[in-house]
């Protein structure tokens, strides 16, 4: 009974903070189901945080289900663990996984921080993705996944890579029991929606100090600081780096190691100062700062996970997709993503929940989704040409060609 | 079970401490991080009272007490540590830190972060951002409590509020656990030194006791604080090892660190100078990396150990050793640790192996 009431009042309790959740950017006509806010299991006392199925240390997610996936087992980025993304090239896809984490966050209630950008950016989210559309490739997903035990699928969700509610619910179900209506851990977003965001401050916008003498990082800490001191225990933060860097951002000085490993070293430590209550999402442009560089080997080292994408050149993008063969549901890749460390996983040396890493992973970024998948070759069926040239070969040595072998 | 039976048999050679003083070096990549095997070397030295000499030539013959350990880390706090230990090893730290035989210098808390500001609501924060970048305070060591750096011009007891108190008290009680709060190295060489007095106390009940230093990715100072130079921690290193008989250094080692690029930046010259004069230095190197032909399941990495026989003045056996041994090359085993925190040391291709 105590129980029962208890989840009521959390429920009641979050029904205000989800302001965002039933305010779709569009006159979404018909609220879903998953997005109403429910009640949460005992274990899961705040919105958007779960155990880890592996060892229950509490997760968040990334706001990119696939993301969530591969984060060696825990399905969610443990909290008081940070992520940093490389990308290589003019593109912005990691920013494209930042924007997910800074919505999920906005969705959930978090406390979001973006460090040197303005609201422009915040206005920019993408917003939560109707699930009308998904609902037949939800069902379908479901049946092929009756096939496997259900119970299992939560542990790993490697294969979960498709971007659908569906798998976050089993999960929980894993974690909390038997819940009816358990929270949406992970939402869809559409990137080609606006997020409307919460009135009052759902999202602290860090400025950049503009300064030529000193490191801009310790007023950027400092203002984290005081956002998580002055804030009630229960609540999650989120920090947003766009760019770290970036010249078109940060001041010169920024790069010396001493201010941009400092500030990395001094965000180690507020991570871990705060276990249950900070994360943190980075991203790096690789063009401007070379892997084979100290520098960007030590903010690997101070950071607790490290994704390198390195998004296919267009024209080679083409040609994948012309000799791919792939059907209409497979997007093809746009990327390939490679996994340098994991968050908790790699710092104990490995071990445990981090099957999947040594593959080849390609990411695919489509309107509603930001996917993660496997990647492999494309069979070699419209291979024609040298298919026929090796028949010309062949047939010099008296093989009979195709046309006489056709009927 | 005994925590030294948990260490898996091919390993206990390599963890064991060498019976005379030395310095060993554990280098890690990105990718194969060498906590686990610190855990092991902790493990194994406050496990080694219990432990017989066995068949080497090691430490215990006189059946001397065990090892005590201060554990200087600046990239993980005191809570890795001790679920690693407890989960890897089936060890409390805790209580080890208790007992005095354990000491903990928390380099990462308060390095650069001024600490304080989770309990007390009412730091503005404009107070703060007047401070410059952190690092240059050579004499302003932040003192622990959120008024620090304000109030860094000796804050009488008045001044400081009343929920300094509590920390203040619990630090105290809290024996064996230092945090350093900036990069100097006089500072890091006087907080080891009250650690060491830590220890001594309690622990002169029956024999001699060794003392294991270990440091974990000093290098970071180099990194962060382009003021220090490689040679002067090096011989901050000698200068620890003059009282301390053993100390364990572990660095990063990745190419990137090593193998300097076209211009070469001060950061990646300070860090291979740094390893390479450790490695001169130490007796034995143990260094981690991942398996060279890629992710495998069953397989976290590669443990490469190097005796070094020629060091530090003792010549004599070099060759006949060299035969028996695998030469200077080092012996190399594969290890995986488990989702459960084991680990499992095993040869090529022998993957049944404990």
């Amino acid at each position: 009974m105590e129980l029962r009431a208890l989840l009521t009042t959390c429920a009641m309790a979050f029904r205000k903070r989800n302001i965002a959740l039933s305010r779709g950017p569009t006159d979404s006509t018909t609220p879903q189901p998953e997005f109403s806010p429910s009640a949460p299991a005992p274990t899961q006392l705040f919105p958007g945080v779960r155990p880890s199925p592996i060892d229950g240390r509490p997760t968040t997610s990334t706001g990119t289900l696939s993301l969530d996936g591969i984060l060696a087992g825990h399905a969610g980025l443990p909290l008081g663990h940070s992520i940093i993304i490389e990308e290589s090239g003019t593109t912005d896809y990691a920013g494209a996984l930042l924007r997910f984490y800074a919505a999920e966050g906005v969705v959930q209630g978090h406390k979001v921080h973006v460090v040197g950008m303005g609201e422009f950016w915040g206005r920019e989210l993408p917003g939560i993705a109707e699930a009308k559309n998904d609902k037949r490739k939800e069902g379908k997903e479901r049946a092929e996944k009756m096939k496997i035990a259900w119970r299992y699928e939560g542990l790993g969700q490697f294969e979960s890579a498709r971007g659908s509610p569906a798998t976050s619910r089993t999960a929980a179900q894993v974690s909390t029991g038997a819940s009816d209506e358990p929270s949406v851990f992970c939402h869809t977003f559409d990137l080609a929606k606006r997020l409307t965001l919460p009135v009052g401050t759902a999202i602290n916008y860090i400025p950049l100090p503009r300064t030529l003498s000193g490191s801009p990082f310790p007023p950027i800490l400092q203002n984290i600081q005081h956002q998580l001191s002055s804030t009630p225990a229960h609540t999650i933060h989120r920090l947003v780096m766009p760019s770290l860097l970036s010249p078109a951002l940060y001041p010169p000085l920024a790069s010396q190691p001493s201010s941009v490993l400092q500030f990395l070293h001094a965000l180690r430590a507020l991570l871990r100062r705060y276990p249950t209550r900070l994360t943190a999402v980075l991203t790096l442009p690789l063009t401007l700062y070379p892997r084979s560089a100290g520098l960007v080997r030590w903010i690997e080292i101070l950071s607790d996970g490290v994704l390198e994408l390195s998004p296919f050149p267009h024209d080679h993008m083409q040609s994948l997709s012309t000799l791919a063969g792939t059907t209409k549901d497979e997007e093809r890749p746009q990327g390939m993503l490679a996994v340098h460390k994991l968050p908790v996983f790699h710092e104990k040396g490995g071990g445990g929940g981090g099957e999947d890493l040594g593959e080849d992973l390609a990411f695919t970024l489509s309107r509603r989704k930001f996917v993660i998948a496997k990647f492999s070759l494309p069979p070699l069926e419209g291979d024609r040409e040298a298919q026929e040239e090796a028949a010309v070969a062949h047939s010099a040595g008296k093989m009979p060609s195709k046309k006489d072998l056709e009927f | 079970m005994s925590p030294s039976s948990r260490i898996p048999p091919l390993l206990q050679p390599c963890i064991r401490l060498p019976k005379d003083k030395s310095i060993l070096l554990v280098t890690s990549t990105l990718g194969a991080s060498a906590n686990w095997l610190i855990i092991r070397f902790i493990c194994d030295a406050l496990s080694s009272t219990a432990k017989d000499g066995g068949l080497s030539d090691e430490i215990n013959t006189l059946g001397e007490g065990g090892v005590n350990i201060i554990l200087v880390s600046w990239m993980q706090e005191w809570e890795f540590w001790k679920q690693e230990a407890r989960k890897g090893g089936g060890l409390d730290l805790d209580r080890a830190k208790r007992e005095g035989r354990m000491a903990f210098v928390d380099g990462l808390r308060a390095l650069f972060l001024p600490d304080g500001g989770e309990k007390n609501e009412n730091i503005p924060v404009t107070k703060t951002t007047q401070t410059p970048p952190v690092r240059t305070l050579p004499g302003g060591i932040p003192a622990r409590g959120p008024a620090a750096v304000p109030a860094r011009t000796t804050p009488s007891a008045s001044t400081i509020p009343a929920r300094n108190l509590p920390e203040q008290t619990s630090a105290s009680t809290k024996q064996g656990h230092y945090t350093l709060c900036s990069p100097d190295l006089a500072h890091l060489k006087s907080t080891i030194q009250t650690a060491v007095a830590h220890l001594t106390p309690t622990s002169t009940s029956t024999t001699t006791t060794k003392t294991l230093l270990i440091l974990d990715t000093p290098s970071i100072l180099l990194a962060t604080t382009p003021t220090i130079s490689p040679s002067s921690l090096t011989s901050l290193v000698l200068t620890l090892h003059t009282t301390l008989p053993h100390i364990l250094v572990h660095s990063h080692a990745d190419d990137p660190l090593l193998s300097l690029s076209t211009p070469p930046q001060p950061l990646e010259l300070a860090h291979h100078n740094f390893v390479v004069k450790v490695a001169h230095m130490s007796r034995r190197v143990l260094s981690v990396r991942v398996l060279d032909t890629g992710v495998a399941r069953d397989v976290s990495g590669v443990l490469r150990v190097t005796e070094n026989k020629v060091g530090l003045g003792d010549l004599r056996v070099k060759g006949k050793e060299e035969e028996e041994d695998d030469g200077n090359g080092g012996r190399e085993v594969l290890y995986y640790v488990k989702g459960d925190g084991s680990v499992r040391v095993f040869e090529r291709g022998g993957g049944g192996d404990g």
